[in-house]
């Protein structure tokens, strides 16, 4: 029977190995390469074997295995078949690889299963994975990433450089952080900008644009805002929003601590200006925080809640909704107030314990006539943070050390 | 048609002195310089539809090359890594090449895609494979050094260093060892070769060079 396409395996063949047409009959098995040797291997000699990347490939060698003639060609195994002494081994070699196919298609089975179970329990599990992979990263991981962050941004406005305003921002930045839980060091930019604006990196680089300065009319609305932003470095909202773009095997890997590949995501995230947008829960838990910490410090809790009302008004009344960036980032602001109010109620009565800063001069600071009413106003930002730096291009630095 | 692999191992490329008559089919991109005398034609990776899935399985590019020449001259190939060329005579039979890993044939060398199997994917190497076949010189090249091994049983590859094995040979994915030390061995998965037949083996990975520099960023 035949001709099948097949091969020989042969150490007489130049290179061992030739491809050849196979004939079978009752003598044996033949081959006969194109350059015209042939091989045969007899009928009792011919050990059988079933196997080759397909699976399906026929190989039939002499005892010694010097010779082996092969072939996956169809009709080959018949014709194998056909002779008294393979029949049964032609017979034994299919029924065990029905068995095996078989259990690889249980296994296979098996396995996707186990890929759908571990896919749910991932999707599941995957804000809790996160969460522990970035309570096991030291403080250092939020402090590499926010610096490579801050560098890598346009930041979109000239350092105020006026004390009367960058100290009264660290100071309001100063007693926040003395309240706040974590233990993180805070460096506070006043950027000249129109945009009503405020956020936080990772590890405590905190930027506020003088627009939103100019936008409160008390103290109070801007600590709001910044206890707000400190939340989200102290709840480490930045490392999280990377861990979930990482996934289950970016966790893991960030859990063995190869901050390589993490500080490379977060500089994409940047870019992609998703590192300073949260998620709903995020600033959910971001309010809550804030008011938690404003409340501790001893400020009127209900500043934020009065900015939200503001920004929402004007919103309203104007349309021009592009400067309110940092509303734009925040939404759902009916429901937040409510929930800040409610949270405040329950909290009880504040010993309220203001913060010494002539608001006012602050705000005139950052106005229009800012040259003028800047060295003026100086001298009434009595309470100062702890360490200053001022000229430096970071900004001031508010310094301070968990108990 | 004579050829040489010059600079071996490390930066090897191929030289091949071609007369009037002689063909040479190489990956596109593959030529680094030729005489002024040999004329490149490009075309569709063995017909339209199967250069396409060519191209999007067996990662080979759309076109080829055919070089030919009226009088005498020389083509060097050459390989985008770094790493060693092998030279194989075809005899009537088949080899399956991991994707990318061909550089060039002479032209009685016929080219083809075929499906590989899940536990090639599973091993690294990809859904589907070239399979070169019929009569003449294939050229295939690796990222490291290349070692040809004959397989009579079982032999164990780790993923990423197969470059091209026999259709006489199987391959099975596996874990390295128990689920727990496949974890931390840093084997993870391996491949379960059984033969009779020979595999060529490439002696780096260019998935673990990619692992590694990933590593080292910023």
């Amino acid at each position: 029977m035949g001709p099948f396409d097949g091969g020989v395996f042969d150490k007489r063949l130049q290179g061992g190995r030739a491809g050849a047409q196979l004939t079978v009959d009752a003598h044996g098995v033949h081959a006969s390469t194109t350059a015209g040797d042939t091989f045969d291997v007899p009928a009792r000699d011919c050990q059988l074997e079933l196997g080759g990347a397909s699976g399906r490939m026929w190989f039939c060698r002499t005892p010694d295995r010097q010779l082996t003639i092969y072939s996956e060609a169809r009709g080959f195994a018949e014709a194998l078949a056909s002779l008294p002494n393979l029949s049964q081994p032609v017979a034994e070699l299919r029924r065990h690889r029905r068995a095996e196919s078989r259990r690889g298609v249980l296994f296979l089975l098996a396995a996707l299963g186990m890929l759908i179970a571990l896919g749910i329990a991932g999707y599941f599990g995957l804000d809790y994975a996160g969460r522990a992979a970035i309570e096991a990263l030291p403080r250092e991981a939020d402090e590499r990433i926010g610096r490579l962050a801050i560098n890598s941004m346009d930041l979109g406005g000239p350092t105020v450089h006026d004390k009367t305003v960058t100290d009264a921002v660290n100071a309001i930045v100063a007693r926040l952080a003395e309240h706040a839980p974590g233990d993180f060091e805070y460096q506070v930019r006043v950027l000249d900008a129109e945009t009503v604006n405020a956020f936080a990196l990772p590890g405590g680089q905190i930027v506020v644009y003088t627009g939103l300065i100019a936008k409160a009319e008390a103290l109070d609305e801007v600590a709001g805002v910044l206890a707000h932003e400190i939340a989200h470095v102290t709840q480490r909202h930045g490392l999280q929003r990377i861990a979930q773009s990482l996934g289950v095997a970016g966790s893991l890997e960030l859990l063995l601590g190869d901050l390589g590949g993490l500080s490379a995501i977060a500089v994409e995230l940047m870019r992609a200006g998703a590192l300073t947008s949260y998620g709903r829960d995020q600033e959910r838990e971001a309010d809550e925080q804030g008011v938690l910490t404003m409340h501790a410090s001893g400020l009127d809790a209900d500043g934020i809640a009065r900015f939200f009302q503001k920004l929402q008004k004007e919103q309203d009344e104007m349309e021009i909704p592009e400067i309110f960036a940092w509303m734009s980032s925040h939404p759902d602001l009916d429901e937040r107030i409510a929930n800040v109010r409610a949270q405040i109620d329950s909290l009880g009565p504040v010993a309220e314990q203001p913060l010494e800063i002539d608001w006012d001069a602050v705000r005139r600071a950052v106005g229009p006539d800012a040259e003028a009413a800047g060295s003026a106003a100086e001298a009434d930002a009595t309470e100062k943070a702890p360490e200053q730096n001022a000229d430096s291009k970071a900004g001031s630095k508010a310094k301070r050390r968990k108990r | 048609m004579e050829s040489r692999i010059i600079d071996r191992p490390s930066f090897a490329h191929i030289r091949v002195d071609m007369s009037a008559g002689d063909r040479l089919v190489a990956e596109s991109d593959a030529m680094a310089s030729m005489t002024s005398n040999i004329q490149l034609k490009a075309r569709f990776n063995g017909g339209l539809f199967r250069a396409l899935v060519r191209r999007l399985f067996g990662g080979e590019s759309l076109f080829v090359n055919e070089y030919s020449t009226d009088g005498t001259g020389h083509v060097i190939l050459t390989q985008p890594t770094p790493g060693d060329i092998e030279c194989l005579e075809l005899r009537g039979n088949t080899l399956y090449l991991q994707g990318g890993a061909f550089i060039a044939c002479e032209a009685g060398v016929k080219l083809g895609v075929g499906w590989a199997g899940l536990a090639s994917l599973i091993g690294g190497e990809g859904l589907f494979r070239l399979k070169v076949g019929g009569h003449g010189k294939v050229w295939f090249g690796a990222y490291g050094g290349i070692f040809a091994r004959e397989v009579e049983g079982e032999y164990i590859v780790d993923t990423g260093h197969l470059v091209a094995y026999e259709p006489s040979v199987s391959l099975r994915a596996r874990l390295s060892g128990g689920l727990l030390s496949s974890f931390f061995s840093g084997e993870g998965l391996v491949t379960r070769v059984r033969g009779p037949g020979r595999i060529y083996l490439q002696t780096r990975s260019i998935a673990a060079l990619a692992a590694w520099t990933n590593s080292h960023l910023v």
